[in-house]
């Protein structure tokens, strides 16, 4: 098992010419690219991504260049892609199952301050006004700066407000001020040229003109919206050494706990919050919470019947198909099965709709056919058995084309002369498909099904669409409906319920998950002969 | 004439009755299999037929769908094709470019793959199959904002792979090639019998020759199965497409279907079923154009083999 | 064979790397480069096809029927200000600008309804908006939905409520009781002229103005009027009262026990129920039933009922670069009646803009404003997300007769409580400058410290003993591991610090009686 083919060792050593030259020439182009990616990534402070794509450029070039890596060279772009796009995304999962990442701490801690900074407020004798910008023409070469700002208090009284000098009370035709319109703003200030609010923000950074002090040290007005500008002051001051904010009102002092800025009692906090670690806050809030006292198990054996039915009601069907329309000399082979593919092509998204409405119990035309004919139809939503029974009927109908695709590609991989020699053996058709065909078939096909099973055992899509979990456990502790699934019962939890978006519980409850399914899917390997074949076969 | 019969005629006519009642028996279970077959195939339809006359349908409404609508017409498929607000069919050529990029560029990874762990033998094969299987069985209930948080970052280097690139989706796509389809694909390659590639190799072939020129013919039909697999697959994918793009003018077919159902009380259901029905169209173009490559590739190849 | 492979694919590699590293550092200049592809286009945006590209740009994240409106600016907008107008149609606008907005790739300006403030604004991405003199054009009752913690987060364009629609054909005068209803209703059941007497949608959204009727409410209010998580009024009497009634009508066939809204809407529309509570979203699909109908108040039960209001409005970015320039162009550009007008056709619902609503002549849209005078402001507090499934659920049930309202409710209620409180729930603390003293806590004042909790004892009173180090402290109580009830000095929400100090080490015993919210400190 762990010698590499003979051949390929010999071929190796030979080839040091070209094709090894090539393959130096290759690997240091592309760690050139990564190295300048990175690079770029690190001038971003996308540290997290540098470092990931970094590893996965050594172990690339490990695999180039290593002699006994050949055999990895084979999917070094595959390995590359899955590191960035699978492995990546588990591992931040990972991570986020530790914070507090969710709502009300989506922000990064620097942005977070930054928003607090930008609280501000108008203190004790301070006015507030409108204001209308100006421009100077000699654009930043103007000794007062840039732009001055007309501003009207709530008398309507005017002012000529430039960075460093006192207001200017100014009446129409006073001073630089020109003849005012009739909201009591000059037409023209001597020098300047008039904007309006849009002209003024599309003109600048945001961030900028909202620092410009308007006025002296005394009497300075900032903008604050594109309405007002105001007398104001930053509400709470950052006090980066300590990681605390004051409260320029009040005296407060915040310090930050668990991604909140608090005060020393707790009651005051500082919105927004960020993210920050929280070990295993989020593994304990569920085993604490409600949702273990809930009908956990009842939804976690509903869960393994609905994921097993599914794969097995699929499978068969489509191999049933698969099977008696396998013989090339049937007739109306290709129009059969283009019709039965059909499922398969349109959106799962609208058919699963489709379905909701065909199974409608008062007026669905499944219902209404069946009590014409037999008097009575089955509640597909409000009888958790029949909505179960339903539930199987459309992944049935959404599931077999997949099957039935799959088999009759693999059943062209079956010699034609095992059969031979097996009809000269004399077994009959099911014998034959018994003792040949399916042990050969689920070779090829047994991972398929595995993977059909946990795909199924996270099947939100279809629960969610159709039902909703529905319909609902009378009397359950926690909110959960007789069709929920594992994966569907934690959405609730973590995203329709409670205080909104919970990331990390989310992360965290996931995580649990993956190591049912990742032990379920082990397991149903050890029952199968697919190790054996991988590490044995040919 | 009875009486000069010897007994091997009347083994030769019993033989006849066999070949007659084998024939008869053919075409009975012709005739069970067509039963069989048109009970499937209504079952198949049934609902499709509704999603057909839903969008003929003038008034927005699925629970009280008739078979027939009143005053059916064409009305959604006009509205959808000539709305400037909808570029319904560069949508569905999105999805086609993107969709048809991606098959066959996994494709190829799935292929290359599949070979090196059919035919190699390296130390970690056995985990890296199983590493494989497991990653898929990761729920990805979060996966999507890892991803738009890194073709954001990936977009402020190159913007032609960040968000509302169909470049930087097809990446994402294609993170999801290294799947279960490996352990398909490694499958056939394991059918095929050692020996093929043995010979070839006595006579001076590379790894590479013998891939390209004596096993990939031998895989066609599986290739097309996984290849129609994963072109359905990326195309019906609306989950990361949606987060990932942001203007309609690069939207997919399918993200822009789900504006559609959006709204809650606002659904446009006849526009949304026609639209469907169009979107299907190249799905169904494609497997009816390859349905006679999937079956009878193989079985002549392995014969010469 | 194998060289020629490695050469093509280093080659290729070499060009496409070229290529790529052209790109990054030729648009890394402009780091709005990205937008430019999607403005080119004429269909969502006509202006950058006729001007030069400008440096500045807004990007709007709107649902298909506000798309195409707020794009028909753009080519006035930039013409007039050379600032770029892109506009996205989004489908799910709220759960996408939650994962874009702290990623930097947000929209400027968003549009969406009241009842997301409380997320976006406890996760920092909304920005209070001024109005200035324009508030005063905008509905009192538009301004008030988007006012969160005392701020404006939020300009409205519309308000949406449901109003009671009535069959004119069969009820000459529209009920003023769910008695009258029932009456009327009952009567044209047993002439035969329709299936059932109402048909209910279902959703608990729909059913709140029955539910209302009764007295039912979802939270109750604290002192200055805002809502109170803690005060859940799913299991009101109210609610019940109103959830007996619907399983009376539903037991004695009044009420149809399918509740499929477009069912309902359908049984109405065909003339088979004369009364139909709906919003002005059904508009469209009943007029084009040709039913004839008219639109009421809300009937009375023990109160007149009260619809859920709703309002519609643009919100911005707090993390866009251009928060000014969003504002401005906001209360500049689309606080006009001009665009208010577009806004208001292309929806069915009351303008938040009061010269529009004031020209309104819809009569439907009319009768809809009237009925929706002493609407419930849906709550937007971020506790509301727990609510509607349970609610629901609880709802469903009672509909199938499987449980009891006062049953279906009260669990409800509970799942609601236990949401609302977390992992928590039912923990009784007594935080303070106490606890790390004693040994019990890591850190003071941490209401969901579990070592300080008390424990409740058969006399129904809570109590617990600390030993602590001579000094003096502070406590409080706590309720549900959270600060969010708490109780000080006389049993006072919200209430004074108690005080007590030791003389010498000692220990501590807390007493709590919930009865009385009050709190006894023994020192020994």
């Amino acid at each position: 098992m762990r010698q590499v083919k003979p051949q390929v060792g010999g071929e190796e050593a030979e080839r040091f010419t070209l094709g090894f030259i090539t393959r130096i020439l290759v690997t240091i182009v592309l760690d050139a690219a990564a190295i300048w990616f990175v690079s770029r990534l690190i001038t971003n402070e996308d540290y997290v991504l540098a470092a990931a794509l970094s590893i996965v450029a050594i172990i690339i070039s490990i695999i180039m260049l290593r002699h006994k890596a050949y055999p990895l060279r084979w999917m070094s772009i595959g390995i590359f892609f899955m590191f960035m796009f699978s492995i990546y995304p588990i591992l931040f999962t990972v991570y986020v199952a530790f914070t507090n990442f969710g709502d009300g701490h989506l922000l990064d801690k620097d942005q977070a301050i930054t928003q607090i900074r930008r609280v501000r407020y108008v203190p004790e004798g301070g006015t507030s006004f409108t204001w209308t910008a100006f421009r100077a023409l000699d654009g930043d070469q103007n000794e007062f700066g840039e732009y001055a700002l007309w501003l009207k208090d709530r008398e309507g009284v005017g002012y000529l407000a430039l960075p460093g000098q006192p207001l200017q009370r100014l009446g129409p035709g006073e001073g630089l001020a020109g003849e005012f319109d009739r909201n009591g703003i000059p037409l023209e200030i001597a020098g300047y040229e008039r904007l309006n609010a849009i002209t003024l923000a599309a003109s600048g950074a945001d961030a900028e003109l909202r620092e410009i002090v308007f006025g002296s040290d005394t009497d300075g007005v900032q903008i604050a919206s594109a309405q007002t500008a105001s007398q104001n002051k930053a509400r709470y001051l950052y006090d980066p050494a300590a990681d605390t904010f004051t409260d320029q009102q009040t005296g407060d002092i915040y310090t930050a706990v668990d991604g909140t800025y608090v005060t020393a009692d707790g009651l005051k906090r500082l919105t927004p919050g960020f993210q920050s670690f929280v070990g295993l806050d989020n593994f304990r809030r569920f085993f604490q919470s409600p949702a273990l006292r809930g009908p956990l198990l009842r939804i976690i054996l509903w869960n393994f019947a609905f994921a097993f039915l599914s794969v097995v009601t699929t499978f068969a069907l489509g191999l049933t198909i698969a099977y008696i329309y396998n013989d090339p000399a049937f007739p109306g082979k290709k129009i059969i099965q283009s019709f039965l593919i059909i499922p398969y092509t349109i959106p799962s998204l609208i058919t699963i709709l489709i379905w909701r409405g065909l199974m409608n119990p008062e007026v669905g035309i499944i219902n209404v056919t069946l009590r014409n004919l037999i008097g009575s139809a089955p509640d597909w939503f409000n009888n958790a058995t029949w909505a179960k029974v339903a539930i199987l009927l459309v992944n049935l109908w959404l599931g077999y084309p997949y099957f039935m695709l799959i088999c009759s590609g693999a059943l062209q991989a079956i010699p034609k002369d095992i059969y031979q020699a097996a009809e000269v053996d004399g077994a009959n058709a099911w014998q034959r498909f018994q003792k040949i065909t399916l042990p050969l078939l689920l070779v090829a096909v047994g991972p398929l099904l595995v993977a059909s099973f946990t795909f199924n055992f996270n099947n939100f899509n279809l629960i969610f669409l159709f039902i909703q979990g529905g319909p609902p456990i009378a009397g359950a502790t926690t909110r959960a409906g007789h069709t929920d699934i594992l994966i569907s019962y934690v959405y609730n939890l973590a995203f329709a319920g409670g205080r909104g978006f919970d990331y990390g519980l989310a992360s965290a409850v996931t995580i649990l998950i993956f190591f049912i399914v990742a032990t379920i899917t082990l397991f149903q390997f050890r029952f199968t002969k697919m190790w054996e074949e991988v590490s044995e076969n040919v | 004439m009875s009486n000069f019969i010897p007994p091997k005629e009347t083994g030769f006519r019993a033989l006849r009755n066999i070949r007659r009642s084998q024939s008869q028996q053919k075409r009975l279970s012709i005739i069970i299999r067509w039963i069989i077959a048109l009970f499937l195939m209504f079952f198949a339809v049934f609902p499709v037929i509704w999603i057909v006359s839903a969008s003929f349908n003038p008034a927005d409404t699925l629970a009280t769908q008739r078979l027939i609508p009143r005053n059916a017409g064409l009305d959604n498929y006009r509205e959808l094709l000539s709305s400037p607000v909808f570029p319904y069919l560069k949508w569905v050529g999105n999805s086609i470019k993107i969709s048809g990029i991606t098959t066959l560029l996994s494709l190829s990874i799935t292929t290359l793959a599949a070979y090196a762990f059919s035919r190699f033998r390296f130390t970690g094969r056995v985990n890296l199959l199983k590493a494989i299987l497991l990653i898929q069985v990761f729920p990805t209930l979060l996966a999507i904002v890892a991803v738009f948080l890194m073709i954001s970052q990936i977009g402020d280097v190159i913007p032609r792979l960040g968000l509302n690139s169909h470049a930087g989706l097809i990446m994402v796509y294609l993170g999801g090639a290294m799947g279960v389809n490996i352990w398909l694909m490694k499958g056939f390659f394991d059918t095929i019998p050692r020996e093929i590639d043995e010979s070839a190799m006595v006579d001076g072939a590379t790894h590479w020759q013998i891939f390209t020129l004596l096993l990939l013919p031998l895989m066609r039909p599986i290739l097309i199965v996984i290849g129609i697999l994963s072109f359905i697959g990326t195309y019906g994918d609306f989950i990361l497409a949606r987060v990932l793009l942001k203007s309609t003018e690069q939207y997919t077919v399918m993200v822009g279907l789900q504006i559609f159902t959006s709204g809650q009380f606002s659904q446009r259901w006849g526009q949304f079923t026609a639209g469907a029905l169009i979107a299907a169209l190249p799905i169904m173009i494609v497997y009816l154009a390859l349905q006679d490559k999937i079956v009878g590739g193989l079985t002549q190849g392995s014969v010469k083999g | 064979m194998k060289k020629k492979l490695w050469l093509i694919v280093s080659l290729m590699l070499l060009v496409s790397l070229v290529l790529t590293a052209c790109g990054g550092s030729s648009s890394n200049n402009t780091s709005s480069n990205t937008g430019n592809d999607t403005v080119a286009q004429p269909t969502t945006a006509p202006a950058a096809t006729t001007a030069p590209a400008s440096t500045t740009s807004i990007t709007i994240w709107a649902d298909d029927t506000r798309a195409p409106i707020l794009a028909e600016l753009a080519t006035a907008f930039e013409a007039a200000y050379n600032v770029r107008l892109v506009v996205e149609q989004v489908a799910d606008i709220r759960d996408q600008f939650v994962i874009a907005a702290p990623a930097g790739e947000g929209p400027d300006i968003l549009l969406g309804a009241h009842d997301w403030l409380g997320q976006l604004v406890a996760s920092g991405l909304l920005e209070p908006i001024d109005l200035g003199d324009k508030a005063d054009d905008f509905t009192e009752v538009s301004l008030l939905g988007f006012t969160y913690a005392g701020e404006l987060y939020g300009m409205p364009y519309a308000t949406e409520n449901m109003a009671f629609f009535y069959n004119t054909s069969m009820v000459p005068t529209p009920p003023q009781t769910w008695d009258e209803v029932v009456a009327i209703g009952t009567a044209l059941q047993e002439a035969g002229t329709v299936t059932y007497g109402l048909a209910l949608t279902g959703t608990t959204y729909d059913a709140f103005p029955l539910q209302t009727a009764f007295g039912g409410y979802v939270f109750g209010r604290d002192a200055n009027g805002n809502y109170n998580p803690n005060d859940i009024g799913i299991d009101s009497p109210g609610m019940i009262a109103a959830g007996d009634w619907i399983s009376e009508q539903i037991a004695s066939g009044f009420l149809s026990n399918n509740v499929d809204w477009d069912t309902a809407h359908t049984l109405f529309e065909t003339g088979q129920v004369p009364f139909l509570m709906a919003g002005p979203w059904a508009l469209d699909r009943i007029r084009t039933s040709g039913v004839p109908y008219a639109i009421t108040n809300f009937p009375t039960a023990t109160q007149p009922g009260q619809p859920f209001a709703g309002v519609q409005g643009f919100m911005v970015n707090a993390l866009s670069k251009n928060v000014l320039l969003a504002e401005a162009f906001l209360t500049e550009f689309v606080a006009t009646e001009d665009v208010m007008v577009k806004l208001y056709q292309s929806g069915n619902r009351p303008s938040a803009f009061k010269s529009v609503l004031e020209a309104t002549a819809d009569a439907d849209l009319a009768a809809f404003g009237e009925a929706g005078e002493n609407a419930v402001l849906m709550p937007a507090i971020p506790e509301m997300g727990a609510v509607w499934a349970s609610w629901g659920d609880g709802f469903t049930l009672i509909i199938q007769g499987q449980q009891t309202a006062s049953e279906a409710l009260t669990v409800a209620a509970n799942q609601i409580r236990d949401l609302v409180a977390g992992a928590l729930a039912g923990m009784v603390n007594v935080p303070g400058s106490w606890q790390a003293a004693s040994g019990a806590c890591p850190g003071d004042w941490s209401p969901d410290c579990e070592g300080s909790a008390l424990t409740l004892g058969d006399d129904g009173l809570y109590t617990g003993t600390f030993t602590l180090p001579a000094g003096d402290y502070e406590a409080k109580v706590a309720l549900d591991g959270s600060w969010a009830i708490n109780y000080g000095v006389d049993g006072k929400q919200d209430g004074d610090n108690y005080q007590f100090s030791l003389t010498a080490d000692g220990s501590v015993t807390f007493t709590y009686d919930p009865a009385t919210y009050l709190l006894e400190i023994t020192v020994e």
